[in-house]
């Protein structure tokens, strides 16, 4: 991006403005054009998704907890994904787990990148070597420990049941935030934008609070769309071993170790739950890996 | 002076070793700038420096440096977690009903009476000898416990680690060769489809398939003895790979694709070189570094989901414990497993960081 390369003034605006500013510049509507096939399979199916978690149990005659019928009825034409094994209607509860789950992993994944990033942030203005090399430790033992099985440690001593998990997600998450944090904020820090900014003579606060966090941020929310597809299985795998959400709630994970006791007979009570949770993960990363393919395409 | 010196810099036991060996040198000193000719180990010499300066500046000594830093604040999580606990961890357990004395007995055998730094020295020098403290459920020493569960943990790991390497380096390299046919395509979007898929679904998924419609291999259980506790293993492994397998053959292609436009590959095909040796030496072994790294990265996902699957499975490995343990709150024994479970991890980051190097002279250790 040289000044005599074509249009000067494009190209200098180019250099000047950061990608968070010329993510605003943007509009909303030329979104969708920009986005390549992967991407928008992402989008189609998780717009799909929620409009069934959102229209679904609002549309039912049928209450998640309510005992419409005998239990382990197959699919049929009144119950289209069939009866639990309290006789409940599994499409209810499949729709409604939808929106528990969706909400959990939002709550869990927008913590951790405030504080990660605010965290990274700072860290990444130190030039001190020792708190440097600390720090690199800290993180790297924070993320050395296999995630499951710290998130199962902090379970086990924070009590159990949905707060429980969302505070282990919590505290276990936002290393990975730090570490893309303070790596993109020591890059920026030389960025021809915020020297641009210096010159300016803005104070160092202004700097770091309106010109490096919103594009570390930019760079932590691509990170994001992974780690949602990884905490929403966590909430799934932890319901599932009985430590998360409870029972008569309905939640995928949860379903899913209820109706391991069918797998022999009634294979319908673990597939609807276990096809949903996937095809969320699935239009997650969609999105995530069409989005990456597009912003390696324009730096590329 | 120099010999003041000398011991001041590099300790005793160099300084002893060197005299000897060469007497002679203590007495007039060794100038800085003459190395004397025979002296490779001598802490006199300038070379000695320079090569311990460059032994502690190595990567390897670097990377095992930042490694013991790691397992060192691993110790110092694992010690925190009793500490966090709100409340009193021995008043959670015992109840209201409690009398002083158990209550006292109990947080003696929690380690968490007396001062925090006298706790947390205690602590260091327990674990230091291998100590992990008692189970609180079955009062039994947590290390032996884990010891007990550990072989079918490790068989599961061993299981899946092979089928991952036999399955990944075929897919990887048929990924790279054929990615521009329908072979390519459809791998990419069963990949995607693969990775996103929760094990304890797919886990599920396969016992339908392979132990309910045909029985190849057992719903729940397992038989030890080393053939035999393959049939349980292969389904369990299987699952894990699902996740791993489509994820190292897609960073397996990638490093291939780079590796094929290299000068080298090019040589290699102007100069005739054909068949296994060409895939092997020109294209497969510099190609394997990130997944090695790749693979060292997921040992944290395969033991993390070795949690969920053993469960699945119904396998009696440290997983299987483990949530075992959370459910009757025996901290002793989920400190011990996490943060014995965050030192393995460490351990193959390393050796995965090793192999790396070993493999590609052109990636270096940072």
């Amino acid at each position: 991006m040289t000044i005599e390369s074509g249009a000067p003034s494009r190209s200098l605006r180019d250099t000047l403005v950061s990608p968070a500013g010329r993510l605003r510049l943007l509009g909303l509507g030329r979104i969708w054009q920009q986005l390549n096939a992967e991407a928008r399979w992402g989008v189609v199916i998780l717009a799909l998704i929620l409009l069934l978690s959102v229209f679904v149990p609002l549309l039912s005659p049928s209450d998640p907890y309510e005992f419409v019928d005998l239990p382990l009825q197959p699919p049929g034409a009144t119950y289209p994904f069939g009866t639990d094994h309290l006789g409940r209607d599994l499409l209810v509860r499949v729709f409604a787990a939808a929106r528990l789950d969706i909400l959990l992993a939002i709550l869990g994944v927008s913590v951790p990148i405030v504080i990660g990033t605010f965290i990274g942030t700072l860290a990444g203005t130190t030039r001190n070597r020792i708190a440097e090399t600390l720090w690199d430790g800290l993180v790297n033992a924070l993320t050395a420990f296999p995630e499951i099985i710290l998130v199962l440690g902090i379970v086990a001593m924070v009590e159990g049941g949905v707060r429980g998990l969302l505070i282990a997600i919590w505290i276990s998450r936002w290393a990975q935030y730090a570490r893309i944090a303070r790596a993109k904020s020591l890059a920026l820090r030389e960025a021809e934008f915020v020297q641009t900014a210096h010159v300016l003579g803005y104070s160092q606060l202004r700097i770091l609070v309106r010109h490096i966090m919103p594009n570390v941020f930019s760079e932590a929310l691509a990170y994001a769309l992974s780690d949602f597809i990884f905490i929403i299985v966590i909430i799934g795998g932890l319901s599932f071993l009985g430590l998360g959400v409870r029972p008569p709630t309905p939640e995928w994970g949860a379903m899913l170790a209820e109706g391991r006791l069918y797998l022999r007979t009634e294979p319908w009570l673990i597939l609807f739950p276990g096809f949903f949770l996937s095809l969320t993960a699935i239009g997650v990363a969609l999105l995530a890996r069409g989005l990456e393919q597009i912003s390696k395409g324009e730096e590329g | 002076m120099r010999s003041e010196r000398a011991t001041a810099r590099s300790g005793n036991r160099d300084l002893e070793r060197d005299q000897d060996r060469q007497p002679s040198q203590s007495g007039d000193g060794g100038h800085a700038n003459i190395p004397p000719p025979t002296s490779h180990f001598s802490s006199f010499s300038p070379r000695f420096y320079a090569g311990t300066l460059r032994l502690l500046r190595h990567p390897v000594t670097r990377r095992l440096a930042q490694a013991v830093l790691v397992a060192f604040l691993l110790m110092v999580f694992a010690f925190l977690l009793v500490r966090l606990i709100p409340g009193d961890p021995a008043m959670i357990l015992l109840g209201d009903v409690a009398t002083e004395e158990d209550l006292i007995a109990y947080r003696k055998l929690l380690g968490i009476d007396g001062p925090l730094h006298s706790q947390f020295g205690r602590y260091i020098s327990n674990v230091a000898r291998g100590d992990f403290g008692l189970s609180i459920r079955s009062r039994e020493p947590v290390l032996s416990i884990i010891g007990k569960r550990l072989p079918v943990s490790l068989w599961l790991t061993a299981t899946t680690i092979f089928m991952t390497v036999v399955l990944a380096l075929p897919l990887g390299v048929a990924a790279a060769l054929y990615r521009r046919t329908w072979f390519g395509h459809v791998f990419q979007i069963v990949a995607s489809v693969f990775v996103a898929t929760p094990v304890f679904f797919s886990g599920l998924l396969l016992i339908l398939l392979f132990a309910v419609q045909v029985s190849l291999a057992p719903i729940a259980g397992y038989y030890p003895g080393f053939p035999a506790n393959l049939y349980s293993l292969w389904l369990p492994a299987l699952t894990i790979n699902c996740v791993l397998v489509p994820v190292l053959a897609r960073i397996l292609q990638s490093s291939i694709i780079e590796t094929s436009s290299e000068e080298f590959v090019e040589a290699a095909i102007i100069r005739g070189t054909q068949g296994w040796r060409f895939y092997w030496r020109y294209l497969l072994r510099p190609s394997l570094a990130p997944t090695i790294a790749a693979l060292g990265y997921f040992a944290a996902t395969v033991v993390s989901y070795a949690v969920i699957i053993e469960i699945i499975f119904n396998l009696p490995g440290v997983g299987m414990t483990l949530v075992d343990a959370v459910r009757n709150r025996d901290y002793p024994l989920v400190q011990g497993i996490v943060f014995l479970s965050g030192l393995l991890v460490v351990g193959l980051t390393f050796t995965a960081d090793l192999v790396n190097g070993w493999l590609d002279p052109r990636a270096k250790m940072r």
